[in-house]
């Protein structure tokens, strides 16, 4: 309901938009697939992962590399970068499922660290840390150029939507309250029949997949790659986005990416002290709305 | 456990007693498959699960409730039920189609709920369901999956007596075909269930037969009865 | 239900109004603004205040205004993050509307920047990035570079080692990421086509804790070390060379960042006597950088370093160039001109002016740690007049070969 709402107001601000303010939601279109995307695992299935952003710069890698290096165009760029970003889930997958709780994060921390190495060390394919520069937006044939803010504006703003639409369906599927079963009780679950492990490894490797899309949608975005979109900020920034709005409602992540990226671009113009200002909005989300924002205000105070 | 030995014939109910710490819930965490097996073997229907996961136990028709209540807590209790029902069935995996829509799952979802007295509950978040509601639940749960074998443990567990005798009532009714084994501290509601009674003590099983003959049994009534 | 699409699309609206908020069209005698991205939070944040305070000294010098128009300086914070430093230059280019875009520390700031400056038309100044290819294999047609190429200063050292020392078997050990494959790459270019031999190269990892097992393998029978460390890094490794005893037996020589003046005044005698190459010294001799050196010092309270004379420098230059267009600093085709033409006979750090590809032609000082008046300084022991990024080699011939990396030049002496 307020998802359709939002996404309805914002295409229908968007013309009357200065190009800044522009750029700006469209990262929060793309930032809010990758929330989403994360709280499959984290408010779904109840999988803290801090290894995000390597399924999401993996992706972006993947874009880079194949636009600047073979000119490949919309449909090779965007099957390739899920595709990766889903083989990288689904071999990391592997190694992480067993591992749960605290160890889960550490194990997905590492794995991500895993990534950024490859990003920053295999010069001789990402350029290293001087990133890859100069990758163009894809030509849709369509009679506007997603070079100009407004054009690709919309298209982040159906892509988040349709991304939104697919995670939603999974979300309300015999198969999305499974991951629910499986974040309340895993016991509960093995005892009833459910092979756990297969179904936090299906719930990995599809929330690898759409933080990959997110990711494809990012390098077109930027128009550039570097090992910072796959470091551990990067990961920490899209939990505590998901923290923030509200984990296990997809509309909540997505509304915290909104927030996060707002602050951080509008706060840090009036001061320097943004972060701390940030962190205040962290601790005092956690303390009062432990649920997020959105959690706060569906749920009204017993 | 120390080399126990217990056989239950399809379709029988049978007690299993012992003071605090005698091995009860290891003995069903290891019929289960929730605890790895050291030593010995499991044999359910005829085949060797002693290596088996538990889902896969469960996929047989072995299904077990838990001393302390063990639900989905913030979920509905329709939802608790529809885990239960789809769990074995291929459903499970569908990611493209609503929940909501699925009649059958809705259908047998209600009808177990209906078994377990909870109809009138189904929208109700498991979290704000009284004590009683939740252990009915945690039966209903088990039997969702329409087992062949139920563990029972301890289902009357901090039941007021009016609610146990309720469970008693709800446990007499069950389908005679379900095999059953239950743990169960208060003796009367054990034996109201249960014709065989099987005693374990510190790991071992010290009587085992039917419920007149382990009443008589002289070291039975020195350390469990007779406490 | 209700109540939350009612908030929810309140907010929204509440933010699309405030960013919509109408931005007044530049009139000639409105402010000239200059964006400046630095990096102010984060491990960088130290030389971003360095960076900042250099650019408002030179302003503050001139009354901040030229021709006649004022000066507004908008600074942002780029967290040395490249999508953050994109989405800062869009803000004060598409919001703020800028003449001027300046500023960046980090290469991979520079590279990411580069398109966006491009598609946008907007004239830019690179005062401290320098990764060689900005202005090489690369170039923008709307960024001059106003600081150095990263293996400019290092072509002359090495032809000064061939000239002035009898190294010819040198280890090198350097900071595993561009910045350290361009700096020991261009020495060895020069150094190996004078007869000079590279015997080892070692990459040390940027979060490297302890030397000890880099010391170790360093070569015995080199007859000096090469190395390039910043910050941190630099302090260890210069100190932990001393605790090894390998001080005395292996001279070191280093690329300019690991004595540059953030890290030199925490440095003791284990520094002393250590050779290394930049295009700037604080102990210049010259009268525009004595007085620059002492207003720095008095208005920071700190030692400048080549991070503050950048900015300082490219404070002065972007005056220059809006000067040279009689304050229409709006007319960005004339003012790229203006920079790009910019020819300063007496900087801080000497004479400089602009080659084809946006890179300064500009002196490069060997230096020498030295202990004067009880202050450690990098003592300038021999001048390189003239220095062009691409040394004596023609521009052409030069790009042809690849970019310094972490395998090239290929380490043909190393067994």
């Amino acid at each position: 309901m307020i998802g359709v709402g939002a996404l309805v107001a914002a295409a229908a601000v968007a013309p009357t938009l200065p190009s800044y303010p522009l750029t700006l939601l469209t990262q929060v279109a793309i930032m809010a697939i990758l929330a989403m995307s994360l709280d499959i695992l984290l408010g779904y299935t109840g999988l803290p992962s801090l290894g995000h952003a390597a399924y999401f710069g993996t992706a972006a890698y993947a874009v880079g590399i194949l636009a600047t290096e073979r000119q490949a165009g919309f449909l090779t760029c965007l099957v390739a970068g899920v595709l990766l970003a889903t083989a990288a889930a689904a071999l990391f997958g592997l190694v992480a499922i067993r591992a749960t709780g605290t160890y889960f994060l550490m194990i997905t921390l590492a794995l991500g660290m895993v990534v950024w190495g490859l990003a920053f060390r295999w010069v001789s394919l990402t350029k290293g840390d001087n990133g890859i520069a100069g990758v163009p937006r894809p030509d849709l044939a369509l009679p506007w150029s997603l070079a100009a803010p407004l054009p690709f504006f919309y298209f982040a703003l159906v892509a988040a939507a349709l991304a939104w639409a697919a995670l939603g369906t999974l979300a309300r599927s015999p198969f999305g309250l499974t991951l629910q079963g499986i974040r309340e009780s895993e016991t509960r679950m093995r005892a009833l029949g459910y092979d756990v492990w297969l179904h936090k490894y299906l719930a990995f490797v599809i929330s690898g997949g759409f933080a990959g899309f997110a990711g494809v949608l990012w390098a077109w975005y930027n128009g550039f790659v570097s090992p910072v979109d796959v470091q551990l900020v990067t990961s920490v920034e899209t939990l505590l986005m998901v923290a923030l709005g509200g984990p296990g409602t997809l509309a909540g992540p997505a509304l915290g990416a909104a927030v996060i990226v707002f602050l951080k671009n509008f706060v840090s113009v009036y001061t320097k002290r943004w972060l701390l200002i940030l962190g205040a909005v962290y601790i005092g989300v956690i303390l009062f709305a432990p649920r997020g924002v959105l959690g706060a205000l569906r749920a009204p105070r017993r | 456990m120390d080399d126990v030995e217990l056989a239950v014939r399809p379709g029988e109910r049978r007690a299993l007693i012992g003071p605090n710490g005698a091995g009860k819930t290891t003995l069903f965490n290891l019929v289960a498959g929730a605890l790895p097996v050291t030593a010995g073997r499991i044999e359910l229907f005829g085949r060797d699960v002693t290596r088996m996961p538990s889902h896969r136990r469960a996929a047989l028709g072995l299904t077990r409730t838990f001393q302390i209540s063990n639900l989905f807590a913030s979920l509905s209790v329709l939802d608790n039920c529809r885990l239960a029902v789809q769990a074995l069935t291929a459903a499970k995996f569908a990611m493209h189609r609503p929940l909501a829509r699925d009649a059958v799952l809705r259908a047998r979802a209600e009808e177990t709920l209906a078994a377990v007295g909870l109809a009138d509950r189904a929208a109700a978040t498991v979290r704000n369901l009284s004590h009683g509601e939740q252990r009915q639940l945690e039966i209903g749960l088990a039997l969702a999956g329409r087992p062949r074998l139920l563990l029972l443990d301890e289902p009357t567990a901090g039941l007021s007596p009016a609610e146990s005798a309720a469970m008693a009532r709800l446990l007499g009714r069950l389908d005679p075909a379900i095999t059953v084994l239950i743990i169960e501290h208060d003796m009367d509601i054990a034996l109201e269930v249960a014709r065989h009674v099987t005693v374990l003590h510190y790991g071992r099983v010290i009587a085992d037969g039917t419920r007149d003959a382990v009443r008589a049994d002289p070291t039975v009534r020195e350390i469990y009865l007779g406490a | 239900m209700t109540r939350i699409r009612l908030v929810a699309s309140v907010v929204l609206l509440a933010l699309a109004t405030s960013l919509a908020a109408p931005v007044g069209a530049p009139a000639q005698s409105a402010p000239i603004k200059i964006g400046f991205l630095a990096p102010l939070t984060g491990p960088f944040a130290q030389i971003g205040k360095d960076m900042v305070n250099g650019n408002q000294l030179y302003l503050a010098e001139i009354g901040g205004q030229v021709a006649g128009r004022k000066i507004e300086v908008l600074v942002e914070d780029d967290e040395g993050n490249p999508a953050t430093a994109l989405n800062k230059s869009r803000k004060l280019v598409e919001q703020d509307k800028i003449s001027i875009l300046t500023g960046g520390m980090l290469a991979n700031v520079g590279y990411a920047l580069q398109p966006y400056i491009d598609a946008q038309k907007i004239p830019t100044t690179y005062p401290v990035i320098a990764a060689d290819d900005i202005t090489q294999r690369k170039p923008a047609k709307w960024i001059v570079r106003t600081g150095w190429s990263t293996s400019q200063p290092m072509h002359p050292f090495a032809d000064w080692v061939l000239k002035n020392t009898k190294y010819r078997k040198i280890a090198a050990i350097g900071m595993d990421y561009a910045f350290g494959y361009e700096i020991i790459g261009g020495f060895q270019q020069v150094f190996e086509e004078g007869g000079g031999q590279i015997v080892q190269r070692i990459w040390a990892p940027l979060n490297t804790n302890d030397f000890a097992p880099f010391l170790a393998q360093l070569r015995r029978d080199a007859d000096a070390v090469l190395a390039l460390f910043t910050g941190r890094l630099a302090l260890q490794f210069v100190k932990q060379y001393e605790e090894a005893g390998l001080k005395g037996k292996l001279p070191l020589l280093g690329g300019g960042t690991i004595t540059d003046e953030t890290v030199l005044p925490q440095m003791g005698d284990e520094a002393l006597g250590l050779i290394t190459a930049l295009h700037y010294s604080q102990a210049l001799d010259n009268p525009a950088n004595a007085k620059f050196s002492r207003a720095f010092e008095a208005s920071a309270g700190k030692i400048a370093s080549y991070y503050s004379e950048a900015t300082y420098t490219n404070a002065r230059w972007i005056v220059e160039a809006i000067k040279a267009v009689g304050g229409k600093a709006e007319d960005r085709d004339a003012l790229l001109a203006a920079l790009r033409r910019v020819d300063l006979k007496e900087s801080a750090r000497g004479p400089l002016k602009v080659d084809d590809f946006g890179n300064p032609i500009q002196n490069i000082y060997i230096r020498k740690v030295e202990r004067v008046g009880g202050k450690l300084q990098n003592t300038v022991i021999a001048t390189y007049p003239g220095v062009s990024q691409f040394w004596k080699y023609k521009p052409d011939e030069y790009m042809k070969r690849p970019l310094y990396g972490r395998d090239y030049p290929p380490c043909k002496y190393c067994q």
